[in-house]
């Protein structure tokens, strides 16, 4: 029924206005279509408008500032064409930042999910109190990632944390756990702390693995760690993936080390310890250390781009290992009979 | 009856439209920001004002709120913050007041145009007169050229001759080494000897810090100074580690560095400043000026060690800069300039003044104030007598406006910390200091011309 049919078709059903109707000024009214898209528009509206303002307008503005070399606060900004993104690739700095992201990510991403699903499973088991278990373990990942990144930073003063103060009741001597070479464990650590978000995904994706493939395997004498490699992992790939993906695009854009470092400010950015200059520290100190703002942006840009290609590159290698349930579609060239339900 | 198909809200005009109302939202600041008072003075004080936006640090957060009394304003605090600063004074929608230091903020936003030219008020003020303020607040003062000269663009709260340094007398008499004269300076190749005398270490971990000589830009160009030279060249428009003066000082601090015995960008303190770690019985000698003083003042024990030093000489010269004359600076684009100055005239000169000036953080950058200082403690009268010798010595150091000042200690935490596990030569070290500030300074100069 075309939308012209049934707006028709609603204007016959209206009764005719009443004898006193006629008096009052005609009120026009809007057709059902009309109506609906108002109604559409009126709920995305603020969507919309956040995405076009909050989004798409700094987007491209970064953009614009990408192409020329200001420093935010000067008046005699130029465009400098290519030039920042040339700089950005020829950069050793920036080139080694990017490395020591991109080794973070391979390091942290494998780590937490397996850490995450070994949580999943254990928690899973039907054990005793294992809501309080489940809950424990999940709490640090409810803390924000300043307050975690701040504790952590308590936590491993070298002066007045608690890791020295084990160590110092042990009679060993404090470790200065902020600078390098230790720093990047602490941030390693920290990370992991977070991985209780991941094993309530996966404990989801355990959940909904249906019992009776489980019970089958068993009857037919698999294993315990058959049924877990050649039933539970791969109903648990889309799973998995999404934490890949989200995982990966997290890890390259993590800002951490800033908040653990010993003065998270512009002037203390580059203090940051060598091993945890992540690229977007390196961001952070062109942009308000530095007041580089145009080859920041540029930076920025790489770095989505980047994030794209990574992505993109996961969901080709990954095709071949991810199994997704799909519900089997009837026929439509072949008639549906009393037998077929 | 069918509706045409163009009647209905379409997907394109309803985005065209968002789009439109989005950007003219996005731009509505903008054009407020850059509406004139009308008032034709110039002050930049809008008719009926009466809010003060303030960016300082909390240290000073009761003291300013407490401004909405005296001065019959509603104050709105602003937690300093730089890259909340850099956004505001990018969207000229900027703070009243903002907090920055004299010595290092002054070329680089007075040559963009940042700073509001205070010389007006300061000539029609009764409270803050010209001839009363200290010499350090000359480091607010930029010409378009030199650092010292042309228009006030703010003022220092108060101040301290930073090479200075405090030492503890109890690790002194533990290593059994004669203590620093209060009049002489120290050679600085006597200052890293005891410093290498103090430092005590546990399983070849550095476990009290010997000395701390900090690790920025000014440090090496009061090194530089200090043996007779400078580290900027006359135009500012780039550095010179090379030069026999800056090398000695950067041959020193490289030495200093290596010998691990004290924080420096190879070897950062993750206090993150010598506060806790000196009062914590970590650190023998402190390289902090009189405001530290402050700090020892709130530890009757910490005090009862304590005592201040004349800053180190490297060569013949002897001068003793501030690193940070640390004030306020009114923005350009202030919208309530005239209840700032009434601010400045309040917090500069007022209670607030008179009670900064008797609590020894730091030196009173009024004249008048300086008998205030405190000198009721052993502690105090001590560092008081050794501060008074060595105001004669006070000499300003002069940064370049073509870069801040946190981008070339980004180039200094950058090269130090390779250069000082390599053992990399110093003359090597100054090639890639100058190499990669003058960049840096270059790139600013294109934007300031």
């Amino acid at each position: 029924m075309s939308t012209g049919q049934l707006t028709g078709d609603t204007a016959r059903a209206v009764p005719s206005p009443s004898p006193g109707a006629a008096a009052r000024p005609a009120r026009r009214r809007l057709s059902l279509s009309k109506r609906r898209a108002w109604a559409f528009y009126a709920f995305t509206g603020p969507w919309v408008l956040g995405f076009l303002g909050l989004t798409a307008y700094p987007l491209l503005y970064a953009l614009w500032l990408s192409f020329t070399n200001s420093d935010g606060l000067s008046r005699r900004t130029s465009f400098v064409g290519l030039a920042n993104y040339k700089e950005v690739f020829s950069d050793p700095d920036t080139m080694a930042s990017l490395g020591r992201t991109a080794l973070f990510t391979g390091i942290t991403v494998p780590l937490s999910i397996v850490a995450g699903l070994m949580l999943a499973v254990l928690v899973n088991q039907p054990i005793r109190s294992r809501g309080l278990f489940r809950t424990l373990l999940y709490l640090p990942a409810v803390v924000p990632p300043v307050g975690a990144a701040l504790t952590f930073k308590l936590i491993f003063d070298r002066d007045s944390g608690a890791a020295n103060g084990v160590l110092d009741v042990l009679n060993i001597n404090g470790v200065p756990w902020l600078i390098d070479p230790y720093a990047r464990w602490v941030l390693i650590t920290l990370t992991m702390w977070g991985v209780g978000n991941i094993m309530i995904i996966s404990l989801a994706g355990l959940q909904d693995i249906p019992k009776e493939l489980l019970e089958a395997a068993r009857v037919d004498g698999a294993s315990s760690w058959q049924s877990f490699t050649r039933i539970t992992l791969p109903l648990l790939s889309p799973v998995i993936f999404f934490q890949v993906v989200t995982g990966i695009i997290g890890a390259l854009q993590s800002f951490a080390p800033l908040l653990i470092a010993l003065d998270p400010t512009p002037a203390g950015v580059t203090s940051v310890p060598e091993s945890n200059y992540f690229y977007m520290i390196n961001v952070f100190a062109q942009y308000f250390a530095n007041g580089r703002y145009g080859y920041a942006s540029a930076m920025l840009w790489v770095l989505f781009a980047f994030i794209v290609v990574i992505t993109f590159l996961v969901f080709k290698v990954s095709k071949g290992a991810v199994f997704y349930t799909v519900e089997a579609e009837p026929a439509k060239d072949k008639p549906r009979t009393m037998g077929d339900a | 009856m069918s509706v045409p198909a163009r009647s209905a809200l379409g997907r394109r005009d309803f985005l065209a439209t968002t789009a439109g109302v989005t950007l003219a939202a996005a731009a509505l600041p903008g054009c407020a920001a850059s509406v004139d008072d009308g008032s034709g003075s110039g002050s930049g004080t809008k008719k009926g004002a009466s809010t003060l936006t303030v960016m300082a640090k909390d240290e000073d957060k009761k003291t300013i709120q407490a401004a909405e009394q005296v001065l019959g304003v509603k104050i709105t605090y602003l937690a300093f913050d730089q890259t909340k600063l850099n956004a505001m004074l990018a969207s000229k929608n900027p703070p009243d007041v903002v907090r920055g230091f004299g010595a290092l903020d002054t070329p680089y936003f007075a040559a963009r145009g940042l700073m509001a030219d205070l010389d007006p008020y300061f000539a029609e003020s009764s409270v803050l007169k010209i001839s009363d303020l200290d010499p350090v607040n000359d480091l607010w003062r930029f010409d378009g050229e030199k650092q010292g000269a042309g228009p006030r663009y703010g003022m220092t709260k108060d101040y301290s001759q930073d090479g200075m340094f405090w030492y503890r007398t109890d690790m002194f008499d533990a290593a059994k080494l004669d203590q620093p004269s209060d009049t002489e300076p120290l050679s600085y190749d006597e200052w890293l000897d005891l410093g290498k005398r103090l430092v005590k270490r546990r399983l070849g971990k550095v476990k009290v810090y010997g000395l701390s000589a900090g690790g920025t830009l000014p440090t090496f160009m009061h090194l530089t100074a200090s043996a007779g030279g400078k580290l900027f060249a006359d135009d500012l428009a780039s550095v010179d580690f090379s030069s026999p003066e800056a090398m000695k000082g950067l041959s020193w601090y490289l030495e200093y560095a290596k010998a691990n015995i004290g924080p420096s960008p190879a070897n950062p303190n993750p206090d993150g400043w010598d506060g806790p770690t000196y009062q914590a019985g970590r650190m023998a000698m402190a390289g902090d000026g009189y405001w530290f003083g402050g700090v020892i003042g709130g530890d009757p024990k910490l005090a009862d060690v304590s005592r201040f030093a004349p800053a180190p000489q490297m060569g013949g010269h002897r001068i003793s800069p501030t690193f940070g004359a640390t004030g306020y600076w009114i923005p350009e684009g202030a919208k309530n300039k005239d209840a700032a100055w009434k601010f400045f005239e309040w917090y500069f000169a007022g209670q607030p003044a008179k009670d900064r000036a008797s609590s020894g953080w730091g030196i009173p950058a009024l004249k008048s104030l300086r008998p205030m200082m405190p000198k009721a403690q052993p502690f105090q009268k001590q560092s008081y007598a050794v501060q008074q010798q060595e105001l004669p010595y006070f000499q300003m150091m002069t940064v370049t406006p073509y870069a801040q000042t946190t981008a070339l200690d980004a180039v200094i935490n950058k090269v130090l910390p390779g250069a000082v596990k390599s053992g990399t030569s110093a003359g090597k070290v100054a090639d890639a200091l100058n190499s990669q500030m003058n960049d840096a300074i270059a790139a600013g100069k294109e934007l300031v011309g």
